[in-house]
């Protein structure tokens, strides 16, 4: 900027002293003429012709100053707009293909930025790393932490400054002025802030002493002491009632306090009760986050944590050492990393396809500038043969193409912008970060970069051809002289359409895997059917018998409402994307071993309602009370599993904990996927909420009409039990399940329009190439006609070369294939990475695009009038 | 007088700009003049060419430019020989004897 100002003064300063330079050169030559006796006016005039041309002198003796490089550059960029604005449906088309490319790539560059590129908002985010158990040789390779682990790392490590722990599932009903609100919080310890290296914007955060005492005291997110206490100043010490128990306010954290996500608006201390703290191999219900020390690496602070378990284990070999052999591992990788573990292939999978996208519309450009570069073969062979260097010439074309890759650039940034405000709401909820994602300084940065790239990129080639092209051929007009023009388009064409067959290949394999998905039966209705979430407030319901009898009577009345035709409570609906696992031990079968199982406990009619159909026995009834003998309901697989052709009923099962009493199995019920439609990890067992109890409730509601129509009414009738039970989350069954295949579907989605983009892109370059082929073969066309060729034979002609561009690039294209499906075979379900449906279809439908693609120049072929043809040239 | 006027040879108008900045500092007119007079009148040089090189030679540093007052009392940008100036006209004024020099036995061993 500042250069350029003082370029731009000095520059002015000079041109002012060379004008008056002249001015007093031709004054002294005046008045030289005058004193030998001219008179004064034509010695004036002859002053003047003795000097010569003053514009050319000022010109060349600008040229000494070094600037008129620059200058000509911007004739040249003048003389592309021209040139540009002359062939407004070439700019066109060329102008939205870069748009479309940039702005595509934009839009999902800046989503994979935000979420997982971005570096988090706390300072020297880099040292922040997550610490999970790992169990690599168990079942495990990554599980929550408990609160032994906690002390143990904080206690024996070195290679951290300090390490946190937070519970992130905490619910908390607000209630008492205004609306009752379920807010998500996290229990944290109380050194978080300390590693998050962040401090309150107003009040403090709670002490270790307030941790250890479980204080009544909390700390707001930025938001909500906005949205909720409307910024209040004087919220500092104002006790507020969360699960019906008086919180003092004790401080506001910063907005960029976002721990673990934007959506967590509350911390309280997380109580660790101390029997917990010598429970070892239990409660694996935390996450640790720590902060390296100076000058620790990653590796050196993951060997430290191993020893450390190792040693952990051989203190603790019973829960530590597993069966299988090997010890519970302790795992350090980046937070950042951490937080978007699950989504990177999906990320890299489509960035990966919008960069294909991108180079068919640079390919495609490519053919665009050549076949231009071709119809202006004559204007540059006359300038070369003026005299223009070739390197000139080159300068040129870049310099004309410089608008073009503006026009795209901002077209694109135009595009990104747009998509992202329709698109960011539709992201799926699982994306952390979702909020962060928009047109940032660096993804426009990028934006700009892969415009430059783009252009540079499909300038190189025709200018390279051009400059090369036969000066006396073209001179002639012969239109041959361009035949090297059209060979190199043919090669972009088949370049295009190899990409475009990866793309559609790929967009197949996912669109048959979200197919596959879609037919999973997950062993529950997904139709007709409302769910809704409730947490008990504690305080109100103390003991566990009042809160399921508070169940017992929601869903009393709940049954009562029209439309209603069953209802049941579970504390966590299947597919919640949170697991819940025991292990169990069977009653006489030592040698089986303990059985990894998805814990749920239930209500009376919660399996007739959730469609899950009971094979054997009976379900809960109100008659199994928290008195009664102890029951439990298992899923046939299991039953399956341990008992083979047995009864199961009437047998026994615990958790093999001293203290766990013996269940009675009273019950099998249906299998049901309930980590995700894609993997079946466990086997289920159901005990009674009357002997089980959870805080936290899932109402499963069948109706017998359409089930959103339901929800105000169900709503209701919880609040006519409790007028302040927040409810959250009401969802049909149907949505419910739709969200956990939100990222299967965006993915699918995106990738297959991006190979239909492709499609369209590569037929237009096949359109370009097969009709300028045609247009030179047309005088022999009109004499194989002359002589007798069919219309038929010349039509298989022009096809025939349409179906060898396209042919050469599907076998690329399919050879490119078998990596990149390869490479995504994690993200496949249902179908193999080499699906002959898939690469049929793909290449199918490629084929026949093109083939009509290249009807239009076939018939115009057969149309050559060979009389007119022959009188061409 | 000859009416046999001789352009300037490229390259060579440089060395006679810094030759004659060597007296002392001149405006453009005056170097022009100048070489003409020191060349009875056998050199012209080309103000199309002048210009840009005395442009050319302040870019290299060769000469430095003053605004300043003629004898005739007219305002005039002068030129002045830099140290890098001098040293390049010693350079250069060698070069070129030897250049004539070797040109002349050419010519002679032609004779």
């Amino acid at each position: 900027m500042w250069g350029g100002l003082r370029w731009w003064f000095t520059r002015n300063r000079e041109e002012r002293d060379l004008d008056e330079e002249i001015r007093s050169h031709l004054a002294i030559e005046a008045r030289e003429r005058a004193w030998q006796g001219e008179p004064p006016e034509s010695a004036k005039a002859a002053a003047q012709r003795a000097f010569g041309n003053v514009t050319r002198i000022r010109e060349e003796t600008r040229e000494s100053w070094g600037w008129a490089e620059a200058e000509r550059f911007l004739e040249d960029v003048r003389y592309g707009l021209r040139i540009l604005r002359k062939a407004p449906a070439w700019t066109f088309v060329v102008g939205a293909t870069l748009a479309l490319g940039i702005g595509l790539s934009t839009a999902i560059f800046s989503v994979v930025y935000g979420v997982a590129l971005k570096a988090l908002p706390y300072p020297e985010p880099d040292r922040l790393m997550a610490l999970w158990n790992g169990a690599p040789l168990g079942a495990y390779q990554r599980f929550n932490v408990n609160a032994p682990n906690w002390l143990n790392w904080r206690q024996r490590s070195r290679s951290f400054e300090d390490i946190a722990l937070a519970r992130l599932i905490a619910n908390f009903n607000l209630t008492g002025d205004g609306v009752p609100e379920r807010l998500q919080g996290a229990r944290t310890s109380w050194n978080l802030p300390r590693v998050l290296r962040v401090q309150p914007l107003m009040g403090r955060v709670f002490t270790e002493a307030e941790q250890n005492s479980d204080a009544k005291v909390a700390v707001l997110s930025y938001w909500l002491w906005q949205r909720r206490f409307g910024g209040d100043s004087m919220i500092l010490g104002r006790k507020i009632l969360l699960n019906g128990e008086i919180f003092e306010v004790i401080g506001v954290m910063p907005k960029e306090y976002q721990y673990p996500t934007a959506q967590f608006e509350l911390w309280t201390p997380l109580f660790v009760p101390p029997r917990e703290l010598n429970e070892v191999g239990l409660n694996y219900q935390y996450v640790a986050i720590g902060r390296l020390a100076h000058g620790v690496s990653l590796a050196q602070a993951q060997a430290e944590m191993s020893n450390i378990a190792r040693q952990y284990a051989d203190e603790h070999p019973q829960t530590n050492w597993l069966p299988r052999g090997g010890f519970v591992d302790v795992a350090v990788e980046p937070l950042l990393l951490s937080n978007t573990l699950q989504l990177r292939t999906t990320m890299w999978v489509l960035l990966s396809a919008v960069g294909c996208l991108l180079l068919t519309g640079c390919l495609n450009l490519g053919t665009l500038l050549i076949a231009r570069a071709g119809a202006r073969a004559r204007e540059m062979s006359v300038r070369a043969a003026l005299g223009a260097s070739s390197g000139r010439l080159r300068r040129q074309m870049l310099a004309e193409v410089i608008p073009l890759s503006a026009i795209g650039g901002a077209g694109g940034i135009l595009l990104a912008w747009g998509l992202l405000k329709i698109f960011q709401p539709l992201l799926p909820d699982q994306m952390p970060r979702v909020e962060s994602v928009g047109l940032s300084a660096p993804v426009m940065a990028f934006a700009m970069g892969i415009s430059m790239l783009v252009m540079a990129l499909a300038a190189i080639l025709p200018s390279r051809i051009a400059a090369r092209s036969d000066l006396a051929a073209a001179l002639q007009h012969n239109s041959r002289s361009v035949a090297g023009g059209s060979r190199a388009r043919a090669v972009l064409v088949v370049a295009q359409v190899a990409i475009t067959i990866v793309l559609l290949i790929d967009g197949a394999l996912f669109a048959r895997s979200l197919a596959a998905v879609l037919r999973v039966n997950p062993g529950f209705s997904t139709q007709g059917i409302l769910t809704m979430h409730l947490a008990v407030t504690r305080a109100r319901h103390p003991q566990d018998s009042q809160v399921s009898d508070f169940y017992d009577r929601i869903l009393e009345r709940i049954r009562r409402v029209p439309g209603v035709v069953s209802a049941g409570i579970v504390n966590r609906l299947a597919l919640s994307g949170i697991d819940q696992t025991f292990a169990v031990t069977f009653e006489g079968k030592p040698d089986l071993g303990a059985f990894d199982i998805d814990s749920r406990s239930s209500t009376p009619g919660y399996f007739q309602a959730a469609g899950i159909p009971i094979k054997q026995g009976r379900d809960f009834t109100a008659h199994d009370g928290a008195e009664s003998l102890p029951v439990g309901i298992i899923d046939e697989q299991l039953a399956r599993r341990v008992f083979g052709g047995e009864d199961p009923i009437g047998k026994r099962f615990r958790i093999p904990i001293p203290d766990q009493p013996w269940v009675q199995i009273i019950g099998v019920v249906g299998h049901i996927l309930n980590q995700t439609l894609e993997k079946d990890v466990r086997p289920q067992v159901y005990w009674p909420e009357s002997q089980r109890t959870q805080d936290r409730a899932a109402l499963v509601i069948r109706a017998s009409g359409p089930p959103e129509l339901l929800a105000s009414a169900v709503v209701a009738q919880i609040r006519s039990v409790d007028p302040d039970q927040p409810v959250y989350d009401v969802r049909t069954m149907n949505e419910w399940m739709s969200r956990t295949l939100s990222t299967r579907n965006l993915m699918t989605w995106l990738v297959g329009f991006f190979g239909g983009a492709s499609v369209v892109l590569a037929c237009m370059g096949l359109y370009g190439v097969v009709s300028y082929a045609t247009g030179l073969r047309m005088r022999e066309f009109g004499i194989r006609l002359a002589l007798g060729a069919t219309v038929g034979h010349v039509r298989t002609l022009v096809l025939g070369h349409a179906g060898k561009l396209v042919l050469g690039g599907c076998l690329a294209g399919i050879a490119i294939a078998f990596f990149s499906s390869k490479a995504i075979g994690s993200l496949l379900y249902g179908v193999s990475s080499w699906d002959g449906i898939a690469i049929g279809s793909a290449t199918g439908l490629l084929i026949t695009i093109a083939l009509v693609a290249s009807a239009g120049p076939a018939r115009r072929a057969t149309r050559t009038d060979p009389v007119a043809a022959l009188r061409l040239e | 007088m000859s009416q046999e006027k001789l352009d300037v040879l490229q390259g060579t108008l440089d060395l006679l700009i810094l030759r004659t900045l060597q007296w002392g500092p001149q405006h453009g007119h005056g170097i022009g003049q100048a070489i003409r007079a020191k060349s009875d009148e056998l050199l012209q040089v080309e103000h199309g060419s002048l210009y840009p090189a005395l442009h050319r030679l302040r870019r290299e540093g060769l000469i430095e430019s003053e605004w300043g007052v003629s004898d005739n009392n007219q305002r005039a940008k002068f030129y002045r020989l830099t140290q890098a100036g001098k040293k390049k006209l010693v350079a250069e004024e060698s070069k070129w004897k030897l250049f004539v020099k070797a040109v002349a036995k050419v010519l002679r061993t032609q004779e």
